[in-house]
């Protein structure tokens, strides 16, 4: 790139354009104009040339005239004195017969970014938007918008809304979009352009007359009108129902899109839109280029928060292709994991195993971690498959396994005999800090089962002086802690070792020395107090048998859709997620969604002496209901006399939510014990409870419920209502 | 809303550079070549977050192509706005290379001018542009006067995909049917997956406005007339060569001028055609595929410095038809110090800078088989990294529509004009390519 002796550059093609001879010769002339342009490019400051660049452009030829702009328009802003020169060339141009000319002039006009500029393009644009030809409209529309951006502190031009109001009925398509891009510009501050019922049901009639691009950006228009009841909703969809299949991918997520906000008062209707975008959405996926299939994958995503079973049969669409890129394969996987079901689980584990000795470490490190995922649901065949990797005896498989199965011990402890067995079978350790980490959080959480465990610790006391990671010797000082709690005999020295070394000898970090000074004092005071403080909750056993998640209403994420932030991931805007889902309970699309509500409790039978009714409140994680069932004592358990409904699971859910009960979770088709963890809230109370069916002679379902605080009569009142549910669509089956 | 557009060079340098709105500054162009371009590791998404600035880029061979934009906007759209801008100056100026940029940048910049205006979509139909911009790098195309004064008269609003008062001496119409058929096989010769996606393009060069109907073995289709008694017995025995009668298709979609509502109700095509080349639909089949070869992979590690590699290929199509360009791909380890290779057809080569030996064959007829053997040497190495085998890919294209799809009719209809669907030249093309054709070994 030419940055240096660019000066001498910029003086030779000022003597060129100067040149008379050079000027009386147009090809030569343009020659040097495109010169101009090509340094412009390429960064290099040519403004000193601005004088004679306006003299170009009094030219008949169009294409040089548009150089010449386009150089005007870059430098404006540094010379506004000599662009006013420019301007009554635009002027005279801007009455030119010609609409292309017409059109130009009057688009670069308004690209000037200086001051002052609005009083002399004003009278244009006020003229060009009546012009006859659609071309310079167009133009014109968005000059009104460039001029709005000139002064965005000015006061709005009432006649110039007015009029761009009125040109949304202009016969050209683009014309139309224009208005709205630009009246949603100039009064931003108002919140936008008001698309009231005439201009809805207008611009729905001209959908088909626009191209992809514009049929988007009307689509997002439109998600801000809201029909008057259902008659109009349904004729709106109607009218829409062609634009969910259409040949452009953003065109059908956008119909979707609105699909989901105008009909959230009607799940059926959603689901079925979302049925129908299913197989653009999945052709998308298998688009030729790359980064269209990235962008159907994370939409796909989105949808599956909701609809997890939509895309099950076509798990095979999922599988990764050898040469496509890191991104994708990545997206790839974490479909895979969601949509293992019992068909296909074999399959789809013998894919990715073939993912996990990928070139790319990180590749195959994410395939390693999807088969963790997995694990929490079909626990032996994966532990099968993570063993068998451990025999490839290579550093980033091996730590990328032990770190899975440092996961898969907290989230499914009744994996724990079969993982310590793995792990005292291994023969090498991990290298890196991660994994080292890993292993020995398994060897000090679960050392009682390894039988080597205090041996492979040793080795790690032994090599502290090269140790470089602080947060190994952190991991190492309290593992070895809990060692010496189950195991005392065997590690007390190693451990008195590795205090010494950590306490008097050289250790520089400050943390490593704070952390085993704390162990020090603490095992001072005594063993027990020790234990107290280090052992701490393990995971529940009884939460194990949990799988899936919980699906999550659509209007969770149908704010975001088709925008950016679903391919952004979670990090960009994680506040929209939180925001929807705190003004949840006051919406009015829930009240609406849920009528018959109070009749259900009103038929209850204990609820005629005092009025409590269930809320669903804001979600609860499933961290903190673990937490909170933990922390709880049982207040009242009963057995209900019948048998679990043998409905779907999504049914079930949804008769519960009917009357204010969340799901959080249960257990798959028949698994023996079927378990169930549901909550709700109550004036002020919030109810957790578990159902069991206990594999047994009558099988009959057994309540649990914990309260939060206690209020006994609102347990009463919400037995009665689960009762009456859970019997419902048994009475409907038989 | 777009708000800024730059080309880049496989090394970072800008070839074009337009800024639409004044929040995009000059620095956005250097922020995407030190964080993007120059990056060390691998591209981590098409998207990319700077500073509250979001750049999405696609990539033509070695030329970078993104976009800038401060605002949420509709990903899927800003891609297919970089291919539809793609496509613009491939129909202007053929293949996008550095060469052929630097060429014609000021048509380039001429095109972004009306395409985007202050970010906004404007006008990217190729036919349409070819009104405003007036470079001589259009291909094969003769401008007069008259074309010049339908710029006011032409957006009627009614289509916008056609201009009125089109003429031509020589009615004729292409049609091509392109697939790309996509195969990941197990060693075993199980197919983990196969799909074809379709392409049907056209070639219309018709006067007046005609209405076109356009009909294929489409399964529904055939299906719906076997039942009503009014069987095609002429279009049926022309189907009978391929053995398969009807395809099921998955999912299509058409361009923007094929009446949707009609082929929803009875599923017919019909449309008033743009002029010149447009793709008139895309779909995707996942049944019954023909899958014009099979590669039988036999690899065997013989002690640790030695590998034996036989890969036969069948073809599995007419005898009487050919496949081309016929390209087999198998990989190598990394470690490879010598290959030896025997095939009884074609040529083969150990590339080692791209780590495969590279077999070529010209052509091929149906139900052939052709063989290679190799013997690869290694140089015996400590590392313990087992060898990550990846798939044997292979490249090729056919005569047929590997999907089974056939074109049945298409009827011109131009009740203004005197001519009717006899004095049309018809034209018709089947090519089959291999998409991502992979066996793994």
């Amino acid at each position: 790139m030419p940055y240096f002796g660019s000066e001498e550059m910029v003086k030779e093609l000022k003597r060129a354009l100067s040149n008379p001879n050079v000027q009386a010769d147009r090809l030569r002339y343009k020659n040097y104009i495109t010169k101009v342009i090509r340094y412009m490019t390429q960064g290099l400051d040519v403004s000193a040339l601005f004088m004679d660049m306006v003299k170009a452009s009094a030219t008949v030829d169009i294409v040089q005239k548009k150089l010449v702009y386009l150089y005007m328009c870059t430098y404006a802003s540094d010379k506004p004195d000599l662009a006013l020169l420019a301007i009554n060339t635009l002027r005279k141009d801007c009455a030119d017969p010609n609409p292309m000319v017409r059109g130009l002039a009057l688009r670069n006009m308004c690209n000037f970014r200086m001051p002052g500029m609005t009083e002399y393009i004003e009278q244009p644009i006020v003229a060009g938007l009546r012009d006859k030809a659609s071309y310079v409209r167009r133009v014109a529309v968005l000059g009104c918008a460039k001029m709005h951006s000139l002064q965005p502190n000015t006061e709005i031009d009432g006649t110039i809304v007015n009029e761009l109001y009125a040109l949304l009925r202009d016969p050209d398509p683009v014309v139309v979009v224009n208005c709205l891009c630009a009246l949603e510009e100039i009064l931003k501050d108002e919140g936008g352009v008001v698309i009231n019922k005439p201009i809805a049901h207008h611009l729905l009639n001209r959908m088909k007359d626009l191209d992809s691009w514009a049929q988007s950006e009307v689509l997002t228009f439109l998600l801000r009108y809201h029909p008057r009841g259902d008659d109009e909703l349904f004729d709106i969809l109607s009218l829409l129902d062609a634009f969910l299949q259409s040949a452009h991918a953003h065109v059908a997520v956008a119909t979707l899109r609105l699909f989901l906000h105008l009909a959230s008062a009607h799940p059926a209707v959603q689901a079925d839109a979302l049925l129908r975008t299913s197989a653009p959405l999945l052709a998308t996926c298998g688009a030729a280029s790359r980064e269209l299939r990235f962008a159907g994958l994370c939409h796909v995503q989105q949808v599956m928060r909701s609809q997890p079973g939509l895309f099950g049969m076509h798990y095979k669409r999922f599988f990764c292709g050898y040469s496509e890129p890191s991104y994708i394969k990545f997206r790839k996987m974490e479909i895979l994991v969601e949509l293992v079901n019992d068909e296909n689980v074999a399959l789809v584990l013998e894919e990715l195993r073939s993912y996990c000795t990928d070139v790319s470490p990180e590749l195959a490190q994410a395939a390693i971690a999807a088969i963790g995922r997995i694990a929490r649901t079909y626990s032996e065949k994966c532990l099968d498959i993570l063993t068998g990797l451990l025999a490839l005896k290579q550093d980033h498989i091996t730590s990328a396994v032990i770190q899975t199965f440092r996961d898969l011990v907290w989230f499914c402890p009744q994996s724990t005999a079969a993982v310590c067995q793995t792990v005292e079978a291994c023969v090498d350790s991990p290298q890196d800090s991660e994994g080292k980490q890993a292993l020995l959080w398994l060897l000090g959480e679960h050392g009682d089962q390894i039988s080597s465990a205090p041996y492979v610790m040793e080795g790690y006391i032994d090599g502290l002086k090269t140790e470089l990671s602080s947060a190994v010797k952190m991991e190492l000082l309290t593992a070895s802690v809990k060692m010496f709690l189950c195991r005392p005999a065997e590690t007390q020295d190693m451990l008195g070792r590795l205090l010494h070394y950590c306490i008097a000898e050289e250790e520089s970090d400050v943390c490593v020395r704070d952390r085993a000074l704390l162990y020090y004092r603490l095992l001072q005071r005594g063993v027990e107090e020790t234990r107290k403080v280090v052992t701490g909750p393990k995971s529940d056993p009884s939460m194990s048998v949990l799988t899936g998640r919980q699906e999550e209403p659509i209007r969770q994420w149908a704010s975001t859709f088709n925008t950016l932030s679903p391919l952004a991931g979670r990090d960009l805007c994680p506040q929209t997620a939180v925001v929807s889902a705190a003004d949840q309970p006051s919406s009015s699309a829930e009240k609406e969604l849920l009528p018959e509500s109070t009749d259900v409790t009103l038929s209850s039978p204990d609820d005629t002496e005092e009025e409590i009714s269930l809320s669903l409140g804001p979600p609860l994680s499933h961290e903190t209901f673990e937490k909170m069932w933990l922390d709880l004592e049982v207040l009242h358990r009963q057995t209900l006399g019948f048998p679990r409904p043998r409905t779907a699971p999504d049914t079930l859910q949804a008769a519960l939510q009917l009357v204010k009960i969340q799901t959080l979770a249960f257990t798959p088709g028949d698994t023996v014990p079927w378990k169930a963890y549901i909550y709700t809230r109550s004036t002020g109370t919030l109810i957790l409870a578990e159902l069991l069916q206990a594999p047994g002679s009558d099988e009959s379902l057994v309540v649990s419920v914990k309260q939060q605080p206690v209020n006994q009569h609102a347990i009463r009142v919400f037995v009665s209502i689960l009762k009456s549910v859970l019997q419902t669509p048994n009475a409907d089956s038989s | 809303m777009i708000g800024g557009l730059f080309i880049y060079n496989h090394k970072g340098e800008v070839l074009i550079s337009r800024v639409y709105r004044d929040d995009i500054g000059r620095n956005a162009v250097d922020a995407f070549r030190v964080n993007v371009i120059h990056a060390r590791q691998q591209v981590r998404s098409p998207v990319t977050n700077i500073a509250r600035t979001s750049f999405f880029h696609i990539k033509r061979s070695n030329i970078w192509l993104a976009a800038v934009t401060k605002q949420n906007v509709n990903a899927a759209m800003v891609f297919e706005f970089l291919y539809k801008m793609c496509d613009v100056m491939t129909a202007y100026f053929g293949k996008i290379s550095e060469e052929n940029i630097k060429n014609n940048f000021v048509l380039i910049y001429e095109l972004l001018d009306e395409i985007l205006d202050f970010g906004y979509p404007q006008n990217s139909e190729t036919g349409a542009l070819k009104t405003f911009i007036t470079q001589q790098g259009i291909k094969g195309q003769v401008r007069t006067k008259e074309e010049q004064s339908q710029i006011t008269s032409q957006v009627t609003g009614q289509i916008g995909w056609r201009r009125e008062g089109i003429k031509y001496r020589r009615n004729e119409l292409f049609l091509d049917v392109l697939e790309s058929v996509n195969l990941l096989m197990s060693p075993q010769g199980q197919v983990l997956s196969a799909h074809v996606s379709g392409r049907v393009v056209m070639k219309s060069y018709l006067s007046g406005m005609p209405e076109c109907k356009f009909g294929m073995n489409d399964k529904i289709v055939i299906d719906k007339q076997g039942k009503g008694g009014t069987t095609d017995d002429s279009g049926k025995s022309e189907l009978g060569g391929s053995g398969k009668q009807s395809i099921a298709i998955d999912d299509c979609t058409f361009h923007q001028c094929v009446r949707l509502s009609k082929f929803d109700s009875e599923r017919s095509i019909s449309f008033i055609p743009p002029d010149g080349e447009y793709e008139l639909m895309r779909y995707r089949t996942t049944k019954d595929i023909i899958l014009p070869f099979r590669v039988i992979p036999l690899v065997r590690e013989v002690g640790r410095t030695k590998l034996e590699v036989k890969v036969v290929i069948k073809s599995n199509f007419k005898p009487s038809l050919l496949a081309q360009k016929i390209e087999v791909r198998i990989p190598t380890p990394l470690n490879t110090s010598g290959v030896q290779v025997i095939c009884m057809k074609g040529k083969a080569k150990y590339k080692a800078s791209e780590n495969a030996i590279v077999w070529k064959i010209k052509r091929m007829a149906g139900m052939k088989e052709s063989q290679i053997s190799a013997e690869i040497e290694l140089l015996p190495t400590n590392d313990k990294k087992k060898w990550a085998r990846p798939p044997i890919s292979m490249n090729f294209e056919v005569p047929f529509a590997p999907s089974g799809l056939k074109v049945r009719y298409l009827k011109v209809f131009e009740s203004k004009l005197n001519y009717s669907d006899h004095d049309v030249i018809k034209w018709v093309r089947y090519i089959g390519r291999s998409g991502i054709y992979e066996t793994r070994c």
